[in-house]
């Protein structure tokens, strides 16, 4: 409701800057929502069907070629009580994450660091360390099972050459996630890009500042570097512990007929998923498996998204 | 502004509206996607689907699909490979939206389970016109490829599992290189003899239960039944003569040690040195076309081939087969000009070529019977495929079971558990048959 | 600075040797990660090498006995390469230009414009990441039927140009440790967002902007599931379908597998080797920055 003001200069002017500005929030909001129209457009055309009808499908017995029956809430219920094998990939899963995460984006960080360093010869040793993430495809896999053997494979054979003696990688049940760890880690590569090219935002002049202050590259290293990097050490830790829990394609092709063997060592919640989509077609079951994985991540990444302000810096801050 | 709004919701109503619309399309709808049969003059053109890509193979399949497509104008034949495994991922997805393959491979144990789901075409009325096609299969393929007493597909190729020895080793160990073991006890005894051992270490073992088959095998061979009572519809796990082999088995991880077992199957891995091309086992039981490793890595080794021995003598040598058919996916556009395909592909004439140049076991048993005699084959190849096709009077396939698709992902885990000695034989197949009950149970609903 | 008399006592203490010290132990333990991490390699291509026969020898060798050089040839004529070739640079080369131009423009709002509704959207943003892909597998498969664009490149160009979660977060990230002055101070000089995006924040990003480039090519280099559902003609097949003709049910072709492995790496691994200034160039920020 407009209140009419006479003749108070100051006012007038605090009116007429609100006006102007708020007509200038919504300019900025318009031109805000031009710049994301892509995503919003491919989101809805390409995105927002699919998921749609999977989350109705979770509520179906849809297998995909003759029937999509309403079924309430059964799919989620046997999922709770009639399934013997998903506490089981659950817990494979959480395993995976657990453990790979944390390693691989503490591995990509020292990695990155120490590919940082003006040396000679910085990008040969990079494209070393890099290679293993662009190697992709069955192929890898299928060549870490030979690496793998238990007495011919070359890892063991390393192995034994500082005298340890390698497990049986990938029969024995207690051994195969962690073959796939360390499968994880000769790849880290990848993720080191990522830290990188965001060590080169970090300004010379603070490390300048911190040596005529007498720092070691120690403290440089956790008190400079580690700080300003925690934005991008926030992204890693998100999108790995999503793609974390998406863990299939390696067990799949790794594990004896892709059933996610020995002992169901290998079965993670996607190859169960895949499993009862596309060998026993119940693809409602799997869609609403799905879903329930979809809650488990959202909660954690809101958890960490929560938290994050308490340790990430953003030297450009929010824009208010 | 608030016009504005509106038309943005409504947009937003109209292309969630009709992605969804799209998405959830099923082949019910006529497609209006691009099918590649157009009417080329008056000839149909048909898609087939194969995973067979390798140079062995291609040429093979791609000669008999020109002589088809050479011994009439009518159908044109065009072949598209895709990778062995994801070729079903795209079968599923393609008759979901209309516009599958006209002609695809498929595995044989899964056709009742995919009729059932409505992924291929019944064959019924062709066979009608044609029933002598349904004589020409080993009659275990043709059942198996049945659903509701209706053919859905029809069986391509097979295989049988058989025992192959050593012969030379045979002989240094004192046995008679002639005469295979024809019973369990024979296996184990002459097995324990041929083992070889520096120390600790096995330099050679004689025999293994679980290298290149497994414990189903073993429970199929001893009384001719493995997990599932098809007649009876239900799952029969523990039965007594299931706890005997398996403990069979168990017997043999007890005697080596689990440590040495494992570590010799995981050495070689499926697709690399195989332990009795390398000399390191001497009695192995396999597919027929291990042959071909014999063959070609194998250093003209001197070898015998038998069926599996029996459990006990009386018991039957019950060997167990797989398989691949060729069918009609859901919603081919050109399902008649397809069978067409499919009748040549199963004839005679296609099947001794495939069997004799892939060395590969076919369902049409006349074709199998003339390859056992090919010239193309050496003196040992005959002896191996010979003894294939006789052994396919006792070879039984496994098809799903549609009461529990998945029973496998059950029973397999408590298998491995028994074996790795975490748990009894009996305690092992009492849980896997509970749990099956229990899933057949849930999927009634 | 008065002058110091290098002592053996003061050159042991100076900082330069300190550094020197410091260059070495790196250098020692980066030399023997890069053995660690290229032994797969060589076993890669020592597979490559062997003929099938020694391949199949028990126990495996890890140099081969002799040296097929010609497998490399061999592994080219199995298979039209040449063609697969182009296809994958043709796909690679659109996705990477989509997925550099649409990822950096959407980031930038999400980074640096406020609009009602932001944090939501791009919750929803990150959210989709959380989806596994084989859900909406076979419904996006159908809606790509029923548009006709099955066995056409458009499934696999076209969604790079609306935006990816993965990439629109990576850009955010970086684009919001660009200070908000830089935007005022174009502001003032009458700048609108597509200008400030264009000419200042996509050469300020460069090293996040080659990461996404560098990613999204190695992504479409290498993707096989996009590929293998939608293009039903072979002579549209790209590299990695084309490699498995080598893998078999039971017959794989261990050393053409290897050989044409490597031989697909060899174009990204080039490329990386060569560009990677732009991931070390620094991002030069305004003078006087926090110190």
């Amino acid at each position: 409701m407009e209140r009419i003001v006479i003749n108070k200069p100051e006012i007038t002017k605090k009116y007429k800057k609100q006006k102007a500005s708020s007509s200038l929030q919504r300019k900025e909001g318009l031109q805000g929502y031009l710049f994301i129209a892509p995503w919003i457009i491919g989101f809805l055309f390409f995105m927002a069907g699919p998921l749609l009808f999977s989350l109705y499908g979770s509520f179906t017995n849809f297998n995909i070629t003759s029937k999509m029956d309403f079924i309430g809430l059964d799919n989620f219920k046997k999922m709770f009580t009639n399934d013997p094998i998903i506490w089981l990939s659950l817990k494979n899963t959480l395993y995976y994450v657990v453990i790979s995460v944390p390693l691989t984006t503490a591995g990509a960080v020292v990695l990155a660091v120490l590919l940082n360093q003006g040396i000679k010869g910085m990008r040969v040793f990079r494209t070393i360390f890099y290679l293993p993430a662009v190697l992709s495809g069955v192929g890898v896999y299928l060549l870490w099972m030979q690496l793998l053997s238990p007495s011919s494979g070359l890892v063991n054979t390393l192995l034994g050459f500082v005298g340890i003696d390698g497990p049986a990688w990938l029969t024995d049940p207690s051994w195969t996630k962690n073959a796939l760890i360390f499968m994880k880690m000769w790849s880290v590569g990848g993720g080191m890009l990522l830290y990188l090219a965001s060590l080169q935002g970090v300004s010379q002049s603070l490390y300048e500042a911190a040596e005529i202050d007498g720092a070691t590259s120690f403290r440089k290293f956790f008190h400079i570097t580690l700080p300003m990097i925690t934005p991008v050490i926030f992204f890693d830790l998100v999108t790995s512990t999503i793609g974390a829990f998406q863990i299939f394609q390696e067990a799949y092709v790794m594990s004896e007929s892709g059933d996610g063997g020995p002992a169901n060592s290998l079965v993670f919640f996607n190859l169960h998923m895949w499993n009862k989509a596309f060998e026993v077609f119940d693809m409602g079951y799997a869609m609403a498996m799905s879903w329930v994985l979809f809650i488990i991540i959202l909660v954690l990444t809101v958890f960490n998204l929560k938290i994050a302000p308490r340790w990430v810096h953003y030297e450009g801050e929010d824009r208010k | 502004m608030k016009t504005v709004r509106k038309t943005l919701v409504s947009l937003l109503i109209l292309a969630i509206s009709f992605s969804l619309i799209l998405a959830g399309c099923s082949s019910k709808e006529s497609g209006g996607s691009k099918s590649s049969g157009t009417k080329d003059g008056e000839k149909v053109v048909i898609d087939f689907w194969t995973f067979w890509g390798s140079e062995t193979r291609r040429p093979i399949i791609e000669k008999i699909i020109d002589d088809f497509n050479k011994s009439q104008d009518k159908i044109e034949v065009k072949h598209t490979y895709l990778p062995w495994g994801d070729v079903w991922t795209k079968n599923l997805a393609s008759i979901a939206a209309g516009n599958p393959a006209d002609l695809i491979i498929n595995d044989i144990n899964a056709v009742g389970h995919r009729a059932q789901n409505n992924q291929n075409t019944n064959l019924a009325k062709y066979i009608e016109q044609d029933p002598e096609v349904k004589d020409r299969f080993y009659p275990e393929l043709y059942n198996a490829s049945l659903y509701e007493g209706d053919p859905y597909a029809l069986p391509f190729n097979t295989d049988t599992r058989l025992m192959f020895w050593n012969k030379d080793m045979f002989e240094e160990a004192g046995l008679d290189p002639n005469t295979p073991p024809k019973t369990w006890a024979e296996l184990e005894e002459m097995g324990k003899k041929l083992d070889v051992k520096k120390g600790d270490k096995y330099e050679r073992i004689g025999y293994l239960p679980n290298q290149g088959i497994g414990a189903d095998v073993w429970m199929i061979n001893a009384d001719g039944k493995g997990y599932w009572d098809f007649d009876a519809k239900k799952a029969i796990i523990n039965d007594e003569s299931n706890v005997e082999a398996l403990t069979w088995m168990k017997n043999y991880y007890d005697y080596y040690g689990d440590k040495t077992i494992n570590s010799f199957k995981a050495e070689f891995g499926e697709q690399t040195a195989d332990p009795f091309v390398a000399g390191k086992l001497a009695i192995t039981t396999d597919n027929a076309n291990f042959f071909t490793k014999i063959r070609d890595y194998g250093d003209g080794m001197n070898f015998g081939v038998a069926p599996l021995p029996a459990m006990e003598e009386g018991n039957g040598n019950s060997s167990w087969g797989g398989g691949f058919v060729a069918e009609i996916p859901k919603g081919a556009k050109h399902p008649d000009e397809a069978w067409e395909f499919l009748k040549y592909l199963t004839d005679v004439q296609a099947q001794e070529y495939w069997a004799v140049k892939n060395f590969d076991i076919v369902a049409n048993k006349e074709a199998a019977e003339k390859a056992a005699g090919s010239a193309e084959f050496s003196e040992e190849g005959k002896m191996v495929y010979s003894e294939a096709t006789e052994n396919m009077k006792q070879t039984l396939l496994t098809p799903t079971p549609i009461e529990a698709p998945d029973y496998i992902n059950l029973i397999q885990p408590e298998i491995e558990s028994v074996l790795l000695g975490k748990k009894s034989p009996k305690e092992g197949l009492d849980a896997a048959q509970k749990a099956v009950e229990e899933l057949v149970k849930s999927n009634k609903k | 600075m008065s002058a110091v008399v290098q002592t053996k006592e003061n050159y042991f203490k100076s900082a330069n040797f300190k550094k020197k010290t410091g260059q070495a132990i790196v250098l020692i333990v980066l030399i023997l990660g890069s053995l660690l991490i290229l032994s797969p390699i060589w076993w890669m291509i020592a597979t490559s090498l062997k003929d099938m026969k020694e391949i199949m020898t028990y126990p495996p060798t890890f140099i081969p006995k002799e040296w097929h050089w010609e497998n490399y040839l061999i592994t080219l004529q199995k298979g039209p390469f040449l063609q697969y070739t182009l296809n994958t640079l043709f796909i690679t080369v659109f996705v990477v230009i989509g997925n550099v131009v649409a990822n950096s423009f959407i980031a930038y709002g999400f980074a640096k414009i406020h609009f009602k509704g932001r944090n939501v959207l791009f919750a929803c943003v990150l959210a989709t990441m959380m989806i596994p892909g084989f859900v909406t597998l076979v419904p996006q498969y159908v809606i790509y039927a029923k548009l006709g664009w099955l066995n056409t490149y458009l499934p696999l160009i076209l969604p790079a140009f609306f935006g990816s979660a993965f990439n629109i977060f990576l850009l955010r990230q970086f684009f919001l440790t660009i200070p908000n002055e830089l935007i005022e101070a174009a502001k003032i000089d009458g700048a609108n967002h597509l200008y400030i995006w264009w000419k200042i924040f996509i050469p300020l990003a460069k090293p996040a902007i080659a990461t996404v480039a560098i990613f999204s090519f190695n992504g479409a280099w290498n993707d096989f599931l996009g590929p293998l559902l939608y293009i039903n003609d072979e002579s549209l097949y790209t590299l990695q379908l084309g490699l498995q003709i080598f893998k078999g049910q039971n017959d794989t072709q261990w050393n053409f597998l290897m050989a044409g492995s490597l031989m697909v790496l060899l174009p990204v691994i080039t490329l990386f080797f060569f560009f990677q200034r732009y991931f070390i160039e620094g991002m030069n920020l305004t003078a006087g920055s926090k110190g």
